[in-house]
């Protein structure tokens, strides 16, 4: 039983391969670090910070009223107000299922010179194939296992010989003097691609297909603080490798390329492959995580049945949104979108949609009918509604100035 | 036995089935009023129709449209008596067979229309299992 528990640990770093680590928080990085070197370090933090509360709630609400957030939310709010939150979260979500397909497309793109259009139909494919055969520990294990590869953006960073010093003071917020458009635009995006509504949807299905009761509170709160640090220091090593190997080169960061040249910069031999791999895994995990996310979000919302392990048969509409989402996600990228841009402006959307999907989680985690005595306390609820509304505030301000700057 | 609040209580919960499975949720409940009798909830209703009338009258036209032209021709809603209703807690148990009552016509019209035409749906294998 002990190391049942313990190996239950996979679920947050699978959550966190899939759900932090995924293209959003790879490409915002990049960006981050490449034009601002190590000044958007607090950004992350701040998003990880939030994350760990919040998946940590997440994991709290399922074990103790054995409701998923969505199934809460439908029975709390009603059904008016459901549909709102349904409509927004599944638009935010498709986009960006749209942008990790995206990413595993142009990693196919890199390794094999194919261009990603041409990958779309495959990759969409595949992603619905592992999700239609695979069972939720197949999923999860198998992401953990495979999402390994993604420590060598840590080796890279810390090959890069960076000055520890000046990367520390990255993680105090300032403000450049030139540029603060494009500073607070990217400040948004990161905040958006780390606290990801997805993943919590994901995380709360998985503790109760996993039958989680009272007695897995500690460990939720160990899942949630281990995985989401290492999600969020997988990312602070991307902007650390990116403010060392492309800024000195004067690049952007908006190109798929670039974060290659950065990995082959810090690790000559591997580094392209390492990239590569570091992308699939990531973006097929988000991937497997926002389609599946999608799907709880119908089934429990209306009530019918669902279950990542039962055969596709006993739970034909649960099957039938996920092949429908997935399928439709191929459609932009077949007709050559970029995906970095579509993972650029879903995270910012991600951002601005968050109150939608957070205040009335917050309502309910502090609802004693749900919770009884493992309801919020201050703490848990001041650190996520000031982080929420900050970004909300930014993303508000941004996204149009960001907009009408081209 | 102490007061129930409908729309706290009731209204929006899961309802599970006599063998325990999801059945979907309670889009509405009916009351029914005659001349001299007391008014008293008689059904919890379920179904498209119920939950777009909910939203809007403009969407419960639209779904009574689309429920005639395409699936298993249920358009209007399902109603559940109130004298099937076991227990309401976290959920409210019913004593319906969930097939037999049409509320899961859609499933199953999804089920034999589109997932079970698809390789690997385990349809045939279902039995097995068990």
């Amino acid at each position: 039983m002990r190391l049942k528990r313990f190996l239950q640990i996979t679920l947050g770093i699978v959550t966190s391969v899939g759900g932090f680590l995924e293209i959003g928080s790879i490409t915002t990085a990049v960006q981050a670090g490449a034009v601002f070197g190590y000044q958007l370090l607090w950004a992350i933090l701040l998003g990880t910070i939030c994350l760990i509360f919040l998946v940590e709630m997440s994991g709290r609400l399922s074990a103790v009223s054995k409701h998923t957030i969505v199934d809460a939310t439908r029975d709390r709010f009603g059904f008016p107000f459901f549909a709102i939150i349904l409509v927004g979260m599944v638009l935010v979500s498709f986009l960006v299922l749209v942008a990790e397909i995206g990413g595993i497309a142009l990693s196919l793109q890199i390794l094999t010179g194919i261009g990603f259009p041409w990958w779309a139909i495959p990759v969409s494919v595949g992603v619905w194939l592992l999700i239609w055969k695979g069972t939720f520990s197949l999923i999860e294990n198998g992401v953990c296992i495979l999402g390994l590869v993604t420590i060598s953006f840590v080796v890279a960073a810390i090959k890069l010989h960076p000055d520890w010093s000046s990367v520390a003071t990255g993680f105090l917020t300032t403000v450049p003097h030139a540029n603060k458009t494009r500073y607070g635009f990217i400040a948004v995006s990161i905040l958006g691609a780390s606290i990801s509504p997805y993943l919590m949807y994901f995380y709360s299905s998985g503790a109760i297909e996993e039958k989680w009761d009272e007695s897995y509170l500690p460990i939720n709160r160990v899942i949630a603080t281990i995985g989401m640090s290492f999600g969020g220091v997988l990312s602070m090593c991307v902007l650390v490798v990116a403010a060392l190997a492309l800024r000195p080169r004067g690049l952007d960061g908006g190109k798929f390329e670039q974060g290659a040249l950065m990995m082959t910069t810090a690790l000559p031999k591997w580094g392209f492959y390492l990239f590569a791999a570091s992308m699939l895994i990531a973006c097929l995990g988000a991937a497997l995580e926002i389609s599946l996310a999608i799907a709880y979000f119908f089934a429990q919302g209306f009530g019918w049945n669902w279950s990542e392990n039962h055969e596709p048969a006993k739970d034909a509409r649960f099957c039938f949104v996920y092949t429908i989402i997935i399928l439709l996600a191929a459609v932009p990228l077949l007709l050559a979108f970029d995906p970095i841009r579509i993972t650029i402006v879903s995270m910012a959307l991600t951002s601005a949609a968050l109150p939608l999907a957070i205040i009335p989680f917050l309502f309910l985690m502090n609802d004693p009918q749900y919770l009884g005595k493992h309801r919020n306390g201050w703490i848990a609820n001041t650190v996520v509604a000031v982080i929420i509304l900050m970004s909300f505030v930014l993303a508000v301000i941004s996204i149009p100035l960001e907009i009408a700057g081209g | 036995m102490a007061d129930m609040d409908l729309v706290r209580d009731v209204l929006d919960k899961q309802l599970i089935d006599r063998e325990g499975g999801p059945m979907g949720r309670a889009d509405g409940l009916v009351m029914h009023y005659g001349e001299k009798s007391q008014p008293r909830i008689t059904h919890i209703e379920m179904g498209g129709a119920t939950l777009s009338a909910r939203l809007h009258p403009v969407f419960e036209r639209v779904w009574r449209r689309f429920a005639r032209m395409w699936g298993p021709g249920r358009v209007e809603p399902v109603r559940i008596p109130w004298s099937r209703v076991k227990t309401i807690g976290r959920d409210i148990k019913l004593d319906v067979a969930a097939a037999e009552s049409g509320a899961l016509a859609w499933e199953l019209w999804i089920a034999r229309h589109i997932i079970e035409r698809i390789p690997g749906s385990g349809r045939h294998e279902r039995h097995r299992g068990d």
